[in-house]
């Protein structure tokens, strides 16, 4: 309302008139708060690059230990009560790969289903109501997805399989894919529906039919985004952590079957961090392993960004 | 003849193949509505029975620990911390956010850092707990505690409310901004008056998500802040009881689940509520400011 009364008379407005928009009290007020703002900005990022700074720090020693990343990462097993110990986390490794690989294997299809049903298929009312619902799965926390699995799948699992223990890496690995379902599904379905429509219509105009136009068309020009949303399903089951806790078995032997028991790299760092001197060799091994997750973690989310980029610059 | 008839066959099938992609769709879709309802249903159908008044407003007692009495230190513990965490990133998230978009000039300098947030905000929360543990838990002396634990989860959501409140305001209409500073008021002026008003709903979207994620997730206080009991009240030098974290606990106990299933229902009712409230408020907002 000021702002109107300031510059409603314009003929008895003069140099000096006082509002509060005009002279140095603005251009002091705007340094100040663009500065403050930047002081925020700043501080914000720092603290996160210095939390990654000193994971990093942390896992230093263990990187140039004598055994290093080979011995950490396929050559020595887990023995940290061993003379010396061996600090290996090959097992731990080969877990993240088998109950990531079930996850993906699992979500992928299921996703892309999800995400051509929402763009070609569904009627809009439909559409309205998929979305809360995948927004809701995204939304559970993984330690109720982990409790889950473990008074569904375990015991189904121990009866058709007749195991031990139904906790196995199969067991991660399908819960996994749920929760990272909804990533792969949403994503592609935003990647689908950025094609252009007249694409759409060339396809339709030939006279092929739906199947033919969404499969080999539509697809085909939304692949770097639906390649984008399978390395976003990637990137959150590498550093999923509660549910493969509760589900994989924690069992230190390197996975020889998917129904075996295993210890996914977040699995082992939570399980082993609480019994690892504060400095001693072990506490940095497991530094170093969380290192080297978090590097392949960020790699395919920058490779996501690029492909997003490339996805909204890449035509028009 | 012949053509007529390959022309007819071709038709079948391409009508067979349009009846099983319209099936495989549909089913696909039904799976992405059944699996969250069913989860969310079975919990609700064993869990529900369990919720009661004392379970809500008592400690945990019995042996193994959390078979009987209740879970109100965990309820508190969780909202402690996520407000705790909230008052560490929200000013940084949201302040960073309007540096973006109300006054740098830079182009590159804004695709640079929300290239950088986004790929922060894709680190998992076990990584940040690790930097919890081992810079403000040891090295600051912070012992396991409410604000290690706090400070943590602020770090968590610092860069997914970031990128919420970057793109809220960023898809305010450059007009109103055009149209204020037209009119000879600073920068901040027609920020508090004209686009808050209009980015308002997102940041908060993107506020209660962060806040949801920050509330279920579990590796990052149990490595900073959680005990399996905490018998004194809420203290920021002092360990606390989180509902993630005593849910982990009643699994790895092999306690009997009942309270386990009431448990996990309180931690999924509480995100509900809080999802759908905020769903319900911007929608209301987003209707009003189109009109």
């Amino acid at each position: 309302m000021t702002v109107f009364s300031a510059g409603g008379n314009l003929f008895a407005r003069s140099s000096s008139a006082r509002s509060p928009f005009a002279g140095w009290e603005k251009s002091f007020e705007e340094t100040l708060a663009r500065l403050a703002f930047l002081v925020l900005l700043v501080a914000g990022f720092a603290g996160l690059l210095l939390a990654l700074v000193m994971v990093a720090r942390e896992a230093y020693p263990a990187l140039v230990a004598p055994s290093g990343l080979w011995g950490l990462l396929v050559a020595d097993p887990w023995e940290p009560l061993s003379q010396p110990a061996r600090l290996g986390v090959r097992h731990a490794w080969l877990s993240t790969l088998a109950v990531t690989s079930i996850a993906l294997a699992v979500a992928a299809p299921l996703g892309f289903g999800i995400g051509i049903f929402i763009t070609e298929i569904a009627p809009s009312a439909i559409k309205k109501m998929l979305q809360p619902c995948l927004e809701l799965l995204a939304g559970i926390p993984s330690v109720v997805y982990g409790f889950f699995g473990y008074v569904t799948l375990v015991p189904w699992f121990e009866s058709t399989f007749e195991m031990a223990t139904g906790e196995s890496l199969l067991a991660a690995g399908l819960i996994l894919a749920v929760m990272v379902l909804p990533f792969v599904a949403s994503t592609s379905a935003e990647a689908l529906s950025a094609v252009p429509f007249d694409v759409k219509e060339a396809a339709l105009a030939l006279g092929v039919n739906r199947c033919c136009m969404t499969l080999r068309v539509l697809v085909r020009h939304a692949a770097p985004g639906m390649f984008a949303a399978l390395a976003l399903g990637l990137a959150r089951a590498l550093g999923e952590t509660l549910a493969v806790l509760m589900l994989a078995g924690n069992s230190l032997a390197v996975p020889a079957s998917l129904l075996d028991r295993g210890q996914p790299i977040t699995a082992l760092i939570i399980t082993e961090l609480g019994e690892a001197g504060i400095g001693s060799p072990k506490q940095q091994a497991l530094f170093a392993a969380a290192l080297v997750l978090m590097v392949v973690i960020v790699s395919v989310n920058s490779v996501i960004g690029w492909l997003k980029r490339r996805m909204l610059h890449g035509r028009g | 003849m012949a053509a007529a008839n390959s022309l007819l066959r071709t038709e079948r099938t391409r009508l067979w193949q349009d009846g099983i992609f319209t099936a495989v769709g549909w089913s696909a879709g039904l799976l992405g509505f059944l699996l969250p309802i069913s989860i969310v249903m079975f919990l609700f159908y064993r869990g529900a029975a369990a919720i009661t008044w004392d379970l809500l407003w008592q400690s945990p007692r019995g042996f193994p620990l959390g078979s009987s009495g209740g879970i109100r230190p965990a309820i508190e513990g969780s909202l402690a911390l996520v407000v705790i965490g909230l008052a560490v990133s929200l000013p940084l998230a949201v302040g960073g956010a309007i540096y973006l978009t109300e006054y740098s000039a830079s182009d590159r300098l804004r695709r640079t850092a929300s290239f950088c947030a986004e790929c922060l905000a894709g680190v998992p929360a076990i990584i940040y707990g690790l930097f919890g543990y081992s810079f403000l838990v040891v090295f600051w002396g912070m012992r396991t505690s409410l604000l290690a634990g706090g400070i943590t989860l602020g770090l968590v959501m610092l860069p997914i409310i970031l990128i919420g409140a970057y793109e809220a305001l960023r898809a305010v209409d450059t007009k109103y901004r055009e149209a204020a500073l037209a009119l000879g008021v600073s920068r901040l002026y027609a920020f508090r008056k004209n686009v808050w008003s209009k980015g308002r709903a997102g940041i908060m979207t993107a506020v209660v998500l962060a806040a949801g994620h920050a509330f279920g997730s579990a590796a990052p206080v149990l490595l900073t802040a959680t005990v399996v009991i905490a018998r004194s009240g809420l203290d920021l030098s002092s360990p606390v009881m989180t509902l993630p974290s005593h849910l982990y606990y009643l699994v790895s106990e092999a306690s009997p689940l009942d309270q386990a299933y009431a448990t996990a229902l309180i931690l999924v009712a509480l995100l509900l509520t809080a999802n759908f409230s905020v769903m319900l408020i911007t929608s209301r907002q987003e209707g009003r400011s189109i009109r």
